[in-house]
């Protein structure tokens, strides 16, 4: 019984081990946020940042439309934005400028991290002095930012471009995009084509 | 089972544990794909979101929301008239460090009719209580000197 106990015992010190190893692991090496990011050295990462083919992003990102009535393209594009719970930032009718943002809950402070003391958590990204400097990370990779443009392809049809940003990287998955556009499409009840 | 080989499978379970929980506390989040798709609950207070009133005056219009919103303590950000778009935020109750924006739409539905969406986030979430849309639109209402019933659109 005595020995049946101490090899229990001496099993559970083992399973100890790869339990405090995998702790430390959690801990030291991937809490960090900066962590999750590319470490941008130089410009030449930067500018290779994308990895997908340039010409088939645009492909996903674009469609055309059978009409000439910019303004109301806008107006469904504002409409769509506002069904996406997003907050208009900027909006320029004579360029076809939309760009709007909203937050998604990605970043949550899982461990004490001192990095972030100097910042209350329940003040907001563009609230803080520092906003564009080291400031409160998680709010900043928290943020979906999308920009969309509409400019004139020919006598009759309109572009409309569309471009997200996602944890501070562009998103190159034609998925979100399609979903973007299906939206659109029934706001402004007419039927967008890819560009061939 | 003997004695080394327990102790290099629990050595092994161990390592790749540790291994699992570093690559997926590592790997940057990917975006969803329905990130750019309006989400279930949305589609259920679109309708509360919008209200349209008996009105011609498009000028009249954007004019009683920025007198509204103003009303109610918001500042305005950004005002367009050419598209019909409001944006306007405020700190928010009790303390005064959450912040609650508005984005509001006007659109011509018909000639006499013009069509208000109102979109309200409170920090980072949408706001989907309906009493508080209601509330705003009671304070469209007054400031546009409505005497008429105004009705919720489907």
């Amino acid at each position: 019984m005595s020995a049946d106990r101490s090899l229990s015992s001496r099993m559970s010190l083992r399973m100890l081990l790869p339990t405090v190893l995998a702790g430390a692991a959690l801990l030291t090496a991937c809490s960090p946020y900066e962590m999750r990011h590319d470490n941008q050295s130089d410009a030449r990462t930067q500018i290779w940042l994308s990895e997908e083919s340039q010409v088939k992003i645009r492909a996903a990102q674009t469609r055309v439309f059978d009409t000439k009535d910019r303004r109301k393209l806008l107006q469904a594009i504002v409409m769509t934005l506002q069904d996406l719970n997003c907050k208009i930032d900027v909006l320029d009718e004579e360029l076809g400028i939309v760009s709007a943002k909203k937050y998604v809950d990605l970043e949550q402070p899982t461990f004490f991290d001192p990095s972030y003391v100097l910042y209350r958590p329940d003040t907001l990204l563009f609230l803080t002095r520092t906003y564009r400097a080291w400031g409160p990370f998680y709010h900043r990779s928290d943020l979906v930012r999308l920009t969309i443009t509409v400019r004139d392809r020919n006598e009759s049809q309109l572009l409309v471009r569309a471009s997200a940003q996602f944890y501070l990287r562009a998103v190159e998955d034609p998925v979100p995009y399609q979903q973007f556009f299906r939206t659109l499409e029934q706001a402004v009840f007419l039927e967008g084509h890819t560009v061939e | 089972m003997n004695k080394s080989t327990m102790h290099i499978t629990l050595l092994g379970t161990g390592l790749l544990l540790a291994g699992i929980l570093f690559l997926q506390s590592c790997a940057a989040p990917q975006p969803a794909p329905d990130l750019l798709a309006p989400t279930e609950a949305q589609m259920k207070i679109r309708s509360l979101q919008t209200r349209t009133f008996d009105l011609t005056d498009r000028k009249a219009a954007i004019r009683g929301v920025i007198a509204s919103l103003q009303d109610l303590g918001f500042i305005i950000e950004r005002a367009n008239e050419g598209l019909g778009l409001v944006t306007a935020a405020r700190f928010a109750e009790p303390n005064y460090y959450d912040v609650v924006t508005i984005t509001v739409t006007v659109r011509q539905e018909t000639t006499d009719k013009m069509s208000f969406r109102a979109n309200a986030i409170y920090n980072n979430k949408p706001i989907e209580d309906p009493k508080v849309y209601q509330n705003f639109f009671a304070a469209l209402q007054r400031a546009l000197f409505l005497s008429q019933e105004s009705t919720p659109s489907s």
